[in-house]
Protein backbone atom coordinates (compact mmCIF):
# COMPACT_ATOMS: atom_id res chain seq x y z
CA UNK A 1 0.00 0.00 0.00
CA UNK A 2 2.19 2.65 -1.24
CA UNK A 3 1.66 5.94 -2.61
CA UNK A 4 2.93 7.02 -5.61
CA UNK A 5 3.43 10.64 -4.67
CA UNK A 6 2.24 12.44 -1.64
CA UNK A 7 -1.46 12.10 -1.33
CA UNK A 8 -2.15 15.24 0.59
CA UNK A 9 -3.55 17.95 -0.95
CA UNK A 10 -3.61 21.12 1.38
CA UNK A 11 -5.71 23.30 -1.15
CA UNK A 12 -8.36 20.70 -0.69
CA UNK A 13 -8.49 21.13 2.88
CA UNK A 14 -12.14 22.01 4.74
CA UNK A 15 -12.19 22.85 7.92
CA UNK A 16 -14.39 20.75 10.40
CA UNK A 17 -17.74 21.55 10.97
CA UNK A 18 -19.67 19.66 13.59
CA UNK A 19 -22.98 17.93 12.15
CA UNK A 20 -26.21 19.74 13.20
CA UNK A 21 -28.96 17.27 15.55
CA UNK A 22 -32.06 18.61 15.44
CA UNK A 23 -33.26 18.36 18.55
CA UNK A 24 -36.27 15.73 17.70
CA UNK A 25 -33.26 13.91 16.62
CA UNK A 26 -31.60 13.63 19.57
CA UNK A 27 -31.45 9.88 21.36
CA UNK A 28 -34.33 9.33 24.35
CA UNK A 29 -33.38 10.47 27.47
CA UNK A 30 -34.55 7.40 29.38
CA UNK A 31 -33.12 7.84 32.94
CA UNK A 32 -34.24 11.32 33.13
CA UNK A 33 -37.91 10.11 32.20
CA UNK A 34 -37.55 7.54 35.14
CA UNK A 35 -36.10 10.05 37.35
CA UNK A 36 -38.66 11.79 36.66
CA UNK A 37 -41.43 9.19 36.84
CA UNK A 38 -39.51 7.87 40.42
CA UNK A 39 -39.78 11.30 41.76
CA UNK A 40 -43.33 12.04 41.29
CA UNK A 41 -44.29 8.26 42.43
CA UNK A 42 -42.05 8.75 45.56
CA UNK A 43 -44.29 12.44 46.24
CA UNK A 44 -47.66 10.93 45.63
CA UNK A 45 -46.93 7.67 47.69
CA UNK A 46 -44.54 9.22 50.64
CA UNK A 47 -42.34 6.33 49.33
CA UNK A 48 -38.74 6.75 50.22
CA UNK A 49 -37.19 4.10 48.22
CA UNK A 50 -38.53 6.21 44.86
CA UNK A 51 -37.38 9.49 45.65
CA UNK A 52 -33.83 7.75 46.03
CA UNK A 53 -34.02 5.83 43.12
CA UNK A 54 -35.23 9.17 41.71
CA UNK A 55 -32.22 10.86 42.37
CA UNK A 56 -29.87 8.47 41.83
CA UNK A 57 -31.71 8.52 37.97
CA UNK A 58 -31.23 12.11 37.36
CA UNK A 59 -27.42 11.81 39.06
CA UNK A 60 -26.98 9.23 36.18
CA UNK A 61 -29.12 11.39 33.16
CA UNK A 62 -26.68 13.93 34.43
CA UNK A 63 -23.48 12.33 33.89
CA UNK A 64 -24.86 11.16 30.37
CA UNK A 65 -25.50 14.95 29.61
CA UNK A 66 -23.80 15.28 25.50
CA UNK A 67 -24.69 18.79 24.70
CA UNK A 68 -24.49 21.05 27.88
CA UNK A 69 -27.54 23.69 26.77
CA UNK A 70 -29.84 21.40 24.98
CA UNK A 71 -29.89 18.76 27.98
CA UNK A 72 -29.61 20.85 31.01
CA UNK A 73 -33.30 22.11 31.43
CA UNK A 74 -34.93 18.69 31.01
CA UNK A 75 -32.09 16.90 33.30
CA UNK A 76 -32.61 19.68 36.59
CA UNK A 77 -36.40 19.32 35.60
CA UNK A 78 -35.67 15.74 36.88
CA UNK A 79 -33.33 16.57 39.17
CA UNK A 80 -35.90 19.04 40.72
CA UNK A 81 -38.54 16.29 41.23
CA UNK A 82 -36.40 14.00 42.97
CA UNK A 83 -35.25 16.51 45.02
CA UNK A 84 -38.79 17.59 46.01
CA UNK A 85 -39.64 14.14 46.57
CA UNK A 86 -36.42 13.70 49.12
CA UNK A 87 -37.85 16.66 51.20
CA UNK A 88 -41.33 16.09 51.06
CA UNK A 89 -40.43 12.50 52.33
CA UNK A 90 -38.30 13.67 55.06
CA UNK A 91 -39.32 17.37 55.87
CA UNK A 92 -42.90 16.92 55.21
CA UNK A 93 -45.26 17.03 57.90
CA UNK A 94 -46.50 13.94 58.43
CA UNK A 95 -42.46 12.40 59.01
CA UNK A 96 -39.81 14.52 60.20
CA UNK A 97 -36.91 12.46 60.41
CA UNK A 98 -33.76 12.79 62.57
CA UNK A 99 -31.41 12.16 59.94
CA UNK A 100 -31.00 14.28 56.43
CA UNK B 1 -45.85 20.94 90.09
CA UNK B 2 -47.98 20.75 87.24
CA UNK B 3 -47.22 21.64 83.96
CA UNK B 4 -50.54 23.77 82.57
CA UNK B 5 -51.46 21.37 79.32
CA UNK B 6 -50.93 23.55 76.41
CA UNK B 7 -53.71 24.13 73.74
CA UNK B 8 -52.83 22.79 70.31
CA UNK B 9 -52.98 25.90 68.31
CA UNK B 10 -51.98 26.13 64.76
CA UNK B 11 -49.29 28.65 65.30
CA UNK B 12 -47.22 27.13 68.19
CA UNK B 13 -47.63 24.22 66.12
CA UNK B 14 -45.87 25.03 63.53
CA UNK B 15 -43.36 27.09 65.83
CA UNK B 16 -42.66 23.84 68.05
CA UNK B 17 -42.11 22.17 64.50
CA UNK B 18 -39.34 24.40 63.28
CA UNK B 19 -37.75 24.47 66.68
CA UNK B 20 -37.62 21.12 66.72
CA UNK B 21 -36.35 20.78 63.41
CA UNK B 22 -33.29 23.05 64.20
CA UNK B 23 -32.71 20.67 67.27
CA UNK B 24 -32.28 17.62 65.40
CA UNK B 25 -29.84 19.16 63.44
CA UNK B 26 -27.77 20.43 66.71
CA UNK B 27 -28.60 16.47 67.94
CA UNK B 28 -27.38 15.07 65.47
CA UNK B 29 -24.05 17.32 64.80
CA UNK B 30 -23.04 17.82 68.43
CA UNK B 31 -25.00 14.80 69.65
CA UNK B 32 -25.48 16.18 73.23
CA UNK B 33 -28.78 17.27 74.71
CA UNK B 34 -30.44 20.46 75.84
CA UNK B 35 -32.73 18.69 77.93
CA UNK B 36 -34.68 21.49 78.66
CA UNK B 37 -35.02 23.15 75.28
CA UNK B 38 -36.69 19.35 73.88
CA UNK B 39 -39.26 19.49 75.72
CA UNK B 40 -40.79 22.74 75.06
CA UNK B 41 -41.92 21.01 71.70
CA UNK B 42 -43.19 18.15 73.07
CA UNK B 43 -46.82 18.86 72.16
CA UNK B 44 -48.61 16.51 69.30
CA UNK B 45 -48.54 13.77 67.81
CA UNK B 46 -46.01 14.20 65.14
CA UNK B 47 -43.52 15.69 67.40
CA UNK B 48 -43.51 12.42 69.70
CA UNK B 49 -42.43 10.13 66.81
CA UNK B 50 -39.41 12.50 66.03
CA UNK B 51 -38.41 12.80 69.36
CA UNK B 52 -38.66 9.22 70.44
CA UNK B 53 -36.16 8.66 67.20
CA UNK B 54 -33.90 11.05 68.33
CA UNK B 55 -33.84 9.65 72.30
CA UNK B 56 -33.70 6.34 70.90
CA UNK B 57 -30.28 7.77 68.95
CA UNK B 58 -29.27 8.96 72.06
CA UNK B 59 -30.17 5.85 74.19
CA UNK B 60 -27.74 3.91 72.02
CA UNK B 61 -24.86 6.52 72.35
CA UNK B 62 -25.41 6.80 75.59
CA UNK B 63 -25.78 3.14 75.92
CA UNK B 64 -22.10 1.95 77.56
CA UNK B 65 -22.65 4.41 80.47
CA UNK B 66 -23.91 2.61 83.34
CA UNK B 67 -27.43 2.88 84.30
CA UNK B 68 -27.09 4.00 87.91
CA UNK B 69 -25.27 7.31 87.12
CA UNK B 70 -27.92 8.89 87.98
CA UNK B 71 -26.49 11.89 89.76
CA UNK B 72 -25.58 13.05 86.13
CA UNK B 73 -24.77 16.64 85.45
CA UNK B 74 -27.62 18.40 83.31
CA UNK B 75 -25.95 18.22 79.78
CA UNK B 76 -26.54 14.34 79.66
CA UNK B 77 -29.09 12.04 80.31
CA UNK B 78 -28.89 8.80 81.90
CA UNK B 79 -32.16 6.73 82.11
CA UNK B 80 -32.45 5.35 85.78
CA UNK B 81 -34.52 2.12 86.50
CA UNK B 82 -34.97 2.40 89.84
CA UNK B 83 -37.02 5.45 90.61
CA UNK B 84 -40.53 6.34 89.96
CA UNK B 85 -43.55 4.79 88.74
CA UNK B 86 -44.40 2.30 86.34
CA UNK B 87 -47.09 4.59 84.85
CA UNK B 88 -45.31 4.18 81.37
CA UNK B 89 -43.50 0.52 82.49
CA UNK B 90 -45.55 -1.77 80.22
CA UNK B 91 -43.32 -1.87 77.27
CA UNK B 92 -46.04 -2.86 74.79
CA UNK B 93 -48.33 0.06 75.73
CA UNK B 94 -48.86 1.92 72.49
CA UNK B 95 -47.35 5.01 71.26
CA UNK B 96 -50.36 7.35 72.26
CA UNK B 97 -50.76 5.79 75.70
CA UNK B 98 -46.65 6.67 76.55
CA UNK B 99 -47.60 9.55 74.93
CA UNK B 100 -50.62 10.16 77.16
CA UNK B 101 -48.40 9.14 80.44
CA UNK B 102 -45.63 11.45 79.74
CA UNK B 103 -47.42 14.34 81.27
CA UNK B 104 -47.76 12.92 84.33
CA UNK B 105 -43.94 11.91 84.33
CA UNK B 106 -43.81 15.37 83.49
CA UNK B 107 -45.00 17.26 86.38
CA UNK B 108 -43.47 14.26 88.63
CA UNK B 109 -40.00 14.52 87.34
CA UNK B 110 -40.36 18.39 87.76
CA UNK B 111 -41.89 17.82 90.92
CA UNK B 112 -38.83 15.86 91.59
CA UNK B 113 -36.59 18.34 90.75
CA UNK B 114 -35.28 16.54 87.75
CA UNK B 115 -35.13 18.37 84.87
CA UNK B 116 -34.48 15.39 82.68
CA UNK B 117 -36.82 14.48 79.91
CA UNK B 118 -35.69 11.28 79.08
CA UNK B 119 -35.16 9.67 82.14
CA UNK B 120 -38.69 9.92 82.68
CA UNK B 121 -40.53 9.56 79.90
CA UNK B 122 -38.49 6.40 78.83
CA UNK B 123 -38.59 5.07 82.24
CA UNK B 124 -40.32 1.16 82.16
CA UNK B 125 -39.26 1.16 78.52
CA UNK B 126 -35.41 1.11 79.29
CA UNK B 127 -35.13 -2.37 80.32
CA UNK B 128 -36.76 -3.51 77.36
CA UNK B 129 -34.93 -1.43 75.10
CA UNK B 130 -31.33 -1.68 77.11
CA UNK B 131 -31.57 -5.53 76.56
CA UNK B 132 -32.13 -4.77 72.79
CA UNK B 133 -29.55 -2.12 72.15
CA UNK B 134 -26.73 -3.45 74.07
CA UNK B 135 -25.78 -6.70 71.89
CA UNK B 136 -26.28 -4.65 68.97
CA UNK B 137 -23.39 -2.06 69.84
CA UNK B 138 -22.73 0.82 67.14
CA UNK B 139 -25.89 2.61 66.08
CA UNK B 140 -24.81 2.97 62.85
CA UNK B 141 -25.26 -0.97 61.53
CA UNK B 142 -28.58 -1.47 59.71
CA UNK B 143 -31.34 -2.97 62.32
CA UNK B 144 -32.92 -5.30 60.74
CA UNK B 145 -34.03 -5.96 64.27
CA UNK B 146 -36.31 -2.84 64.51
CA UNK B 147 -36.57 -3.43 60.72
CA UNK B 148 -40.11 -5.45 61.01
CA UNK B 149 -40.79 -3.03 63.78
CA UNK B 150 -40.52 -0.68 61.84
CA UNK B 151 -42.44 -1.65 58.98
CA UNK B 152 -45.07 -3.08 61.40
CA UNK B 153 -46.06 0.70 61.95
CA UNK B 154 -46.64 -0.15 65.42
CA UNK B 155 -43.51 0.48 67.93
CA UNK B 156 -43.44 -1.03 70.90
CA UNK B 157 -40.06 0.47 72.05
CA UNK B 158 -38.68 3.56 71.16
CA UNK B 159 -38.52 3.21 67.62
CA UNK B 160 -34.44 2.05 66.39
CA UNK B 161 -35.30 3.34 62.36
CA UNK B 162 -33.46 1.30 60.10
CA UNK B 163 -31.67 3.27 57.81
CA UNK B 164 -30.85 0.76 55.33
CA UNK B 165 -32.17 2.44 52.50
CA UNK B 166 -30.83 5.90 53.18
CA UNK B 167 -27.57 4.10 53.86
CA UNK B 168 -27.43 1.77 50.73
CA UNK B 169 -28.72 4.33 48.01
CA UNK B 170 -25.80 7.02 49.60
CA UNK B 171 -22.85 4.36 49.03
CA UNK B 172 -24.38 4.06 45.73
CA UNK B 173 -24.23 7.55 45.17
CA UNK B 174 -20.87 7.84 46.40
CA UNK B 175 -19.67 4.82 44.34
CA UNK B 176 -21.67 6.52 41.42
CA UNK B 177 -19.70 9.64 41.67
CA UNK B 178 -16.23 8.10 42.62
CA UNK B 179 -16.96 5.84 39.18
CA UNK B 180 -17.78 8.69 37.03
CA UNK B 181 -13.87 10.05 37.72
CA UNK B 182 -12.65 7.22 37.22
CA UNK B 183 -14.52 6.05 34.08
CA UNK B 184 -14.26 9.18 32.31
CA UNK B 185 -10.24 9.23 32.35
CA UNK B 186 -9.94 5.46 31.32
CA UNK B 187 -12.61 6.57 27.95
CA UNK B 188 -10.53 9.72 27.93
CA UNK B 189 -6.76 7.15 27.68
CA UNK B 190 -8.22 4.66 25.29
CA UNK B 191 -9.23 7.72 22.82
CA UNK B 192 -5.56 9.67 23.31
CA UNK B 193 -3.80 6.51 23.04
CA UNK B 194 -5.46 5.93 19.96
CA UNK B 195 -4.85 9.60 18.44
CA UNK B 196 -1.12 9.31 19.69
CA UNK B 197 -1.14 5.91 17.66
CA UNK B 198 -2.67 7.09 14.36
CA UNK B 199 -3.13 10.94 14.55
CA UNK B 200 0.07 12.58 15.57
CA UNK B 201 2.97 13.28 13.59
CA UNK B 202 4.72 10.74 11.04
CA UNK B 203 1.30 8.49 11.67
CA UNK B 204 -0.40 7.35 9.16
CA UNK B 205 -3.47 9.95 9.00
CA UNK B 206 -1.02 12.32 9.29
CA UNK B 207 0.92 11.18 6.23
CA UNK B 208 -2.28 10.81 4.15
CA UNK B 209 -4.06 14.16 5.23
CA UNK B 210 -2.90 18.23 5.72
CA UNK B 211 -5.45 19.66 7.98
CA UNK B 212 -6.04 17.06 11.49
CA UNK B 213 -7.91 18.32 14.09
CA UNK B 214 -11.14 19.57 14.51
CA UNK B 215 -10.51 23.27 15.19
CA UNK B 216 -8.83 25.67 13.08
CA UNK B 217 -5.39 26.51 12.22
CA UNK B 218 -2.20 24.81 12.89
CA UNK B 219 -2.68 23.87 16.91
CA UNK B 220 -6.37 22.52 16.54
CA UNK B 221 -7.31 19.84 19.18
CA UNK B 222 -7.36 16.66 17.19
CA UNK B 223 -10.06 15.39 19.67
CA UNK B 224 -13.73 16.42 20.33
CA UNK B 225 -15.26 15.36 23.18
CA UNK B 226 -19.10 15.18 22.84
CA UNK B 227 -19.85 13.43 25.74
CA UNK B 228 -17.86 11.10 28.71
CA UNK B 229 -17.61 7.90 25.96
CA UNK B 230 -18.09 9.63 21.95
CA UNK B 231 -14.50 11.15 20.59
CA UNK B 232 -14.58 12.67 17.62
CA UNK B 233 -11.50 13.24 14.96
CA UNK B 234 -11.73 14.61 11.73
CA UNK B 235 -9.41 14.96 8.83
CA UNK B 236 -9.18 16.65 5.66
CA UNK B 237 -7.02 17.62 2.62
CA UNK B 238 -6.56 14.41 0.41
CA UNK B 239 -7.07 13.42 -3.17
CA UNK B 240 -10.50 12.04 -3.68
CA UNK B 241 -12.36 12.80 -0.81
CA UNK B 242 -13.02 15.72 1.10
CA UNK B 243 -12.86 14.57 4.26
CA UNK B 244 -12.45 11.96 7.26
CA UNK B 245 -14.52 12.17 10.42
CA UNK B 246 -13.76 8.82 12.88
CA UNK B 247 -16.53 8.89 15.64
CA UNK B 248 -15.13 6.61 18.29
CA UNK B 249 -18.16 5.52 21.02
CA UNK B 250 -16.80 3.56 23.84
CA UNK B 251 -18.49 1.68 26.77
CA UNK B 252 -19.86 3.90 29.18
CA UNK B 253 -17.30 3.48 31.46
CA UNK B 254 -18.43 6.71 33.61
CA UNK B 255 -21.65 5.42 34.06
CA UNK B 256 -22.23 2.80 37.07
CA UNK B 257 -25.53 2.08 36.04
CA UNK B 258 -24.62 1.01 32.23
CA UNK B 259 -20.97 -0.55 33.50
CA UNK B 260 -23.71 -3.09 35.33
CA UNK B 261 -25.63 -3.42 32.71
CA UNK B 262 -22.77 -3.87 30.52
CA UNK B 263 -21.41 -6.81 32.34
CA UNK B 264 -24.40 -8.63 31.55
CA UNK B 265 -25.39 -7.37 27.83
CA UNK B 266 -21.64 -7.44 26.04
CA UNK B 267 -20.63 -4.08 24.96
CA UNK B 268 -17.59 -3.16 22.66
CA UNK B 269 -15.97 -0.20 22.06
CA UNK B 270 -16.01 0.94 18.73
CA UNK B 271 -14.84 3.29 16.19
CA UNK B 272 -16.69 4.37 12.63
CA UNK B 273 -14.70 6.31 9.89
CA UNK B 274 -16.65 8.64 7.20
CA UNK B 275 -14.74 9.12 4.02
CA UNK B 276 -16.59 11.85 2.44
CA UNK B 277 -15.73 10.95 -1.18
CA UNK B 278 -15.28 14.14 -3.91
CA UNK B 279 -18.64 13.88 -6.75
CA UNK B 280 -16.08 13.10 -9.30
CA UNK B 281 -13.90 10.88 -7.77
CA UNK B 282 -16.34 7.79 -7.24
CA UNK B 283 -18.59 5.81 -9.63
CA UNK B 284 -21.37 4.01 -8.89
CA UNK B 285 -20.22 1.48 -6.32
CA UNK B 286 -22.66 -0.09 -3.72
CA UNK B 287 -20.65 -2.62 -1.50
CA UNK B 288 -20.65 -3.67 1.66
CA UNK B 289 -18.96 -6.52 3.65
CA UNK B 290 -19.41 -7.88 7.63
CA UNK B 291 -19.88 -10.41 9.64
CA UNK B 292 -22.63 -12.82 8.51
CA UNK B 293 -25.26 -11.75 11.10
CA UNK B 294 -24.49 -7.95 10.53
CA UNK B 295 -24.67 -8.15 7.00
CA UNK B 296 -27.79 -9.57 6.79
CA UNK B 297 -28.86 -7.17 9.01
CA UNK B 298 -27.20 -4.06 7.24
CA UNK B 299 -29.17 -5.72 4.03
CA UNK B 300 -32.52 -5.57 5.49
CA UNK B 301 -32.00 -1.98 6.96
CA UNK B 302 -29.83 0.26 4.99
CA UNK B 303 -32.07 1.65 2.25
CA UNK B 304 -29.27 1.73 -0.73
CA UNK B 305 -28.37 -1.66 0.09
CA UNK B 306 -31.70 -2.85 0.31
CA UNK B 307 -32.61 -1.21 -2.90
CA UNK B 308 -29.41 -1.75 -5.17
CA UNK B 309 -27.46 -4.40 -3.87
CA UNK B 310 -27.80 -8.02 -2.40
CA UNK B 311 -25.86 -10.94 -0.72
CA UNK B 312 -23.45 -12.58 -2.92
CA UNK B 313 -22.85 -16.02 -2.39
CA UNK B 314 -18.57 -16.73 -2.31
CA UNK B 315 -17.58 -16.87 -5.63
CA UNK B 316 -15.69 -20.13 -6.85
CA UNK B 317 -12.18 -20.44 -8.05
CA UNK B 318 -10.84 -17.41 -6.62
CA UNK B 319 -9.78 -16.29 -3.16
CA UNK B 320 -11.94 -14.77 -1.11
CA UNK B 321 -12.47 -13.27 2.22
CA UNK B 322 -13.07 -15.39 5.25
CA UNK B 323 -15.90 -17.62 5.88
CA UNK B 324 -17.25 -15.19 8.65
CA UNK B 325 -18.03 -12.52 6.13
CA UNK B 326 -20.45 -12.21 3.44
CA UNK B 327 -20.53 -9.54 1.13
CA UNK B 328 -23.32 -7.74 -0.40
CA UNK B 329 -23.17 -5.72 -3.71
CA UNK B 330 -24.77 -5.18 -7.00
CA UNK B 331 -22.54 -7.85 -9.16
CA UNK B 332 -20.22 -10.00 -9.15
CA UNK B 333 -17.81 -8.31 -10.68
CA UNK B 334 -17.92 -5.04 -8.39
CA UNK B 335 -17.74 -7.08 -5.70
CA UNK B 336 -14.60 -8.63 -7.20
CA UNK B 337 -12.93 -5.90 -8.18
CA UNK B 338 -13.15 -3.87 -4.62
CA UNK B 339 -11.64 -7.09 -2.92
CA UNK B 340 -8.34 -7.11 -4.26
CA UNK B 341 -5.30 -9.60 -3.76
CA UNK B 342 -3.74 -7.01 -1.59
CA UNK B 343 -6.17 -7.05 0.85
CA UNK B 344 -7.24 -10.33 1.13
CA UNK B 345 -3.35 -11.00 1.80
CA UNK B 346 -2.96 -8.21 4.51
CA UNK B 347 -6.12 -8.26 6.20
CA UNK B 348 -9.17 -10.83 5.03
CA UNK B 349 -7.77 -13.65 3.86
CA UNK B 350 -7.69 -16.85 5.91
CA UNK B 351 -4.40 -16.56 7.45
CA UNK B 352 -4.49 -13.16 8.22
CA UNK B 353 -7.37 -12.65 9.44
CA UNK B 354 -6.70 -14.33 12.90
CA UNK B 355 -3.52 -12.16 13.28
CA UNK B 356 -4.84 -8.39 11.81
CA UNK B 357 -8.50 -8.79 11.11
CA UNK B 358 -9.90 -9.52 13.94
CA UNK B 359 -11.35 -5.78 15.04
CA UNK B 360 -13.03 -5.78 11.50
CA UNK B 361 -16.81 -5.11 12.08
CA UNK B 362 -18.19 -3.75 8.79
CA UNK B 363 -17.13 -1.73 5.93
CA UNK B 364 -19.50 -0.32 3.38
CA UNK B 365 -19.02 2.23 0.51
CA UNK B 366 -22.12 3.82 -1.47
CA UNK B 367 -22.47 6.76 -3.77
CA UNK B 368 -26.15 6.76 -2.80
CA UNK B 369 -26.04 7.22 0.92
CA UNK B 370 -29.12 8.35 2.30
CA UNK B 371 -28.01 11.78 4.31
CA UNK B 372 -26.39 14.98 3.90
CA UNK B 373 -23.44 13.50 1.70
CA UNK B 374 -24.16 10.93 -1.20
CA UNK B 375 -20.77 9.38 -1.68
CA UNK B 376 -19.44 7.79 1.42
CA UNK B 377 -17.12 5.13 2.73
CA UNK B 378 -17.55 3.52 5.79
CA UNK B 379 -15.74 1.73 8.20
CA UNK B 380 -16.32 0.37 11.45
CA UNK B 381 -13.69 -1.46 13.67
CA UNK B 382 -13.76 -2.47 17.19
CA UNK B 383 -11.33 -0.72 19.17
CA UNK B 384 -8.50 -2.98 21.16
CA UNK B 385 -6.89 -2.01 24.70
CA UNK B 386 -4.93 1.16 25.76
CA UNK B 387 -1.93 -1.07 25.69
CA UNK B 388 -3.01 -2.53 22.09
CA UNK B 389 -3.46 0.27 19.64
CA UNK B 390 -1.22 -1.12 17.24
CA UNK B 391 -3.01 -3.88 16.58
CA UNK B 392 -5.39 -1.77 14.58
CA UNK B 393 -2.68 -0.70 12.29
CA UNK B 394 -3.37 -2.54 8.75
CA UNK B 395 -7.06 -1.96 9.62
CA UNK B 396 -6.49 2.04 9.76
CA UNK B 397 -4.05 1.29 6.67
CA UNK B 398 -7.50 -0.32 4.73
CA UNK B 399 -8.65 3.27 4.78
CA UNK B 400 -6.49 5.47 2.61
CA UNK B 401 -5.76 2.36 0.51
CA UNK B 402 -9.37 2.12 -0.13
CA UNK B 403 -10.34 5.50 -0.62
CA UNK B 404 -7.37 5.85 -3.57
CA UNK B 405 -8.44 2.53 -5.02
CA UNK B 406 -12.20 3.82 -4.92
CA UNK B 407 -11.54 7.26 -6.35
CA UNK B 408 -9.47 5.47 -9.19
CA UNK B 409 -11.86 3.16 -9.67
CA UNK B 410 -13.91 2.54 -12.72
CA UNK B 411 -17.05 0.74 -13.81
CA UNK B 412 -17.15 -1.50 -16.87
CA UNK B 413 -19.15 -0.33 -19.58
CA UNK B 414 -21.57 -3.15 -18.72
CA UNK B 415 -21.50 -3.01 -15.26
CA UNK B 416 -22.32 0.62 -15.80
CA UNK B 417 -25.11 0.49 -17.88
CA UNK B 418 -26.26 -1.82 -15.07
CA UNK B 419 -26.21 0.38 -12.40
CA UNK B 420 -27.18 3.55 -14.37
CA UNK B 421 -30.51 2.29 -15.08
CA UNK B 422 -31.11 1.01 -11.23
CA UNK B 423 -30.19 4.27 -10.29
CA UNK B 424 -32.15 6.77 -12.83
CA UNK B 425 -35.08 4.36 -11.50
CA UNK B 426 -34.52 5.30 -8.24
CA UNK B 427 -34.05 8.89 -9.07
CA UNK B 428 -37.02 9.18 -10.80
CA UNK B 429 -39.30 7.39 -7.81
CA UNK B 430 -37.36 9.57 -5.36
CA UNK B 431 -38.52 12.94 -7.76
CA UNK B 432 -41.67 11.44 -8.10
CA UNK B 433 -42.01 10.94 -3.77
CA UNK B 434 -41.23 14.66 -3.89
CA UNK B 435 -43.67 16.24 -6.00
CA UNK B 436 -46.24 14.05 -4.20
CA UNK B 437 -45.17 15.48 -0.71
CA UNK B 438 -44.67 19.32 -2.05
CA UNK B 439 -48.33 18.49 -3.75
CA UNK B 440 -50.13 17.54 -0.49
CA UNK B 441 -48.29 20.15 1.61
CA UNK B 442 -50.14 22.78 -0.66
CA UNK B 443 -53.22 20.58 -0.01
CA UNK B 444 -53.23 20.78 3.77
CA UNK B 445 -52.49 24.68 3.38
CA UNK B 446 -55.52 25.44 1.13
CA UNK B 447 -57.83 23.37 3.63
CA UNK B 448 -56.30 24.89 6.54
CA UNK B 449 -56.92 28.47 4.86
CA UNK B 450 -60.55 27.50 4.23
CA UNK B 451 -60.85 26.03 7.77
CA UNK B 452 -59.61 29.74 8.93
CA UNK B 453 -62.31 31.37 6.55
CA UNK B 454 -65.04 29.41 7.57
CA UNK B 455 -64.11 29.53 11.28
CA UNK B 456 -64.58 33.52 11.04
CA UNK B 457 -67.48 33.19 8.99
CA UNK B 458 -69.38 31.64 11.36
CA UNK B 459 -68.21 34.34 14.13
CA UNK B 460 -69.86 37.26 11.81
CA UNK B 461 -73.62 38.06 12.16
CA UNK B 462 -76.27 37.42 9.72
CA UNK B 463 -75.79 40.80 7.51
CA UNK B 464 -72.08 40.58 7.70
CA UNK B 465 -72.25 37.09 6.62
CA UNK B 466 -75.04 38.42 3.65
CA UNK B 467 -73.00 40.92 2.89
CA UNK B 468 -69.35 38.36 2.41
CA UNK B 469 -72.13 36.03 0.32
CA UNK B 470 -72.24 38.85 -1.80
CA UNK B 471 -69.17 40.03 -2.25
CA UNK B 472 -67.91 36.45 -3.19
CA UNK B 473 -70.18 36.16 -5.36
CA UNK B 474 -69.27 39.09 -6.84
CA UNK B 475 -66.34 37.87 -7.13
CA UNK B 476 -66.96 34.75 -8.73
CA UNK B 477 -68.76 36.56 -11.23
CA UNK B 478 -65.94 38.77 -12.06
CA UNK B 479 -63.50 35.81 -12.39
CA UNK B 480 -65.81 33.91 -14.75
CA UNK B 481 -66.51 37.51 -16.47
CA UNK B 482 -63.16 37.71 -18.52
CA UNK B 483 -63.73 34.11 -20.00
CA UNK B 484 -66.67 35.32 -21.75
CA UNK B 485 -65.30 37.95 -22.82
CA UNK B 486 -62.22 36.15 -24.46
CA UNK B 487 -64.95 33.84 -26.45
CA UNK B 488 -66.79 36.84 -27.22
CA UNK B 489 -63.81 38.37 -29.03
CA UNK B 490 -62.72 35.51 -30.93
Amino acid sequence: MSQSSDPRQPSAARPFKPPAVLPQDLPVDYSGFIAVVFGVAGVMFRYKLSSWLAIIFSVQSFANMKNMENDLKQISMGMMFAIMGLVTNYFGPNRPAPQK
Amino acid sequence: MARPPRPLSSPSRFLSLLFLLSLLIIYLSTASVLADSHFEGFDADEDDEAVDSVDSLHFSSLRSPPVTQSESPPATAKPTLSEDESAASDPTLPRTSEHLATPPDLSKSSSEGFDYWDEDEFEGVPIVEKQQQQPSEPFKATEDVTGPQDSAGHVSAPTKRSYTIEIVCGSFLIIFVINYFTGKRENENIALAWAAKFATKDSILEKNFSLLGVGEGDDSPLLLKEGQNVFKFYASGRRYCQGLLATMELKSRHDLISRIYNMIVPCKDEISFEVYMNDDAMDNVIFAMAKKKAAKGMQKELMDLQRFAGLLPPPGGRKWVAEEFSVIAESKEVAGDMITEAVLDQVFGEKAIEKFGKGFMSMHFSDQHPGTHSKMLLFKFTLPGVNNMADMTRLVALIPYYIDHVGRYKLSPQARSKTEAARTKAAQEAFKELQNARHEALQKRKAERKKLMEEAEAKLSAEALRKKEAKERARQMKKAMPKMKMTRGH
